[in-house]
């Protein structure tokens, strides 16, 4: 796949993973999985990049005795995933545009 | 290999890198491989689930630009001394001249890689502008009733476009292989300033 479309959907993905309720990063990755493996190294640049672009907030929680890190999305993160619904409406249409044209030459 | 010994390694790979960049990445591996074992798995699953540590620090290596890596090289550990500083400025038509000259030979590397690009670019376009000049003065030439010429200079001019269109194949492969050995080049740079930092 293109790599920066690649990063745009990853990006998206992670945002979405955390969309509902503040989260940390082995769940993150633990809910990703059906969708797409994400090794931690991936996880860890893609939350810096959404951290960077105000996507998200970071806070530290005590969890067991130890600390962690939790994931809240910001307003601007909300409507990252909705521009990205929006995107994805086109390029469904793009796409059965040109599933469209191949059946016809079959 | 436990999380001590794994944390370790990952902190000696990435002692290139500014401190709390290393801070912040010990501390994200160090929660994934505990929230790994807080779900049942073995200290030993857990860290193997992470990965090796090369490859990750590869990864991030890659990831971080050379400005940041260069910069953090550069920076001295401690505050200068009030000599130390004179020293420097005294010395500074050594090193500056010697920080220069290095950077002018990494800069040439980048400029011979493409310049043979660019050269390669500039016989495809070469030949293909002969092929077009040809046909087109052969045209010319057959319609001021030089024939034989004329035709010769057609044919010419078709051989050349043809060579052409295999030369575009070639130049083609060439820019990748060029682009993906300049990559390969910059994280051969980067890891330069690793290795130094580490002896």
């Amino acid at each position: 796949m293109d790599i920066q479309l690649k990063r745009g959907l990853l990006d998206v993905c992670v945002l979405a993973a955390i969309k509902n309720e503040d989260s940390y990063g082995y769940q993150i990755i633990k809910d990703l999985k059906p969708c797409i493996e994400l090794s931690e190294s991936t996880l860890y640049t893609i939350l810096k990049r959404l951290e960077a672009a105000n996507m998200l907030t970071v806070r530290t929680a005590e969890h067991g005795g130890r600390l962690r890190k939790y994931y809240h999305i910001t307003p601007e993160g909300r409507k990252r995933i909705e521009d990205f619904k929006d995107e994805w409406k086109e390029i469904m249409s793009i796409y059965r545009f040109v599933t469209k044209e191949d059946e016809a030459y079959e | 290999m436990n999380k001590k010994e794994f944390l370790a390694q990952l902190r000696k790979g990435l002692s290139g890198l500014p401190r709390e960049d290393i801070e912040d990445r010990l501390a994200f591996y160090s929660e994934m491989i505990e929230d790994r074992m807080e779900e049942g798995f073995s200290e030993k699953e857990a860290v193997s689930a992470i990965g090796s540590v090369d490859e990750i620090v590869s990864q991030i290596v890659a990831d971080t630009s050379l400005v940041k890596i260069a910069k953090e090289r550069i920076k001295p550990k401690r505050r200068l001394k009030a000599w130390e500083i004179v020293l420097l400025a005294v010395g500074s038509p050594i090193w500056l001249s010697l920080g220069i000259a290095a950077i002018a030979v990494v800069l040439a590397l980048y400029i011979v890689l493409w310049a043979v690009m660019l050269s390669l670019w500039a016989v495809f376009g070469a030949v293909l502008a002969c092929g077009l000049g040809g046909m087109a003065g052969g045209i010319v030439l057959i319609c001021n009733a030089e024939v034989f010429t004329g035709i010769a200079l057609v044919a010419a001019g078709i051989l050349c476009v043809g060579l052409s269109i295999f030369l575009f194949f070639g130049c083609k492969a060439a820019t990748k292989g060029i682009f993906l050995l300049t990559k390969k080049y910059a994280v051969w740079i980067k890891n330069r300033f690793r290795k130094k930092e580490e002896m």
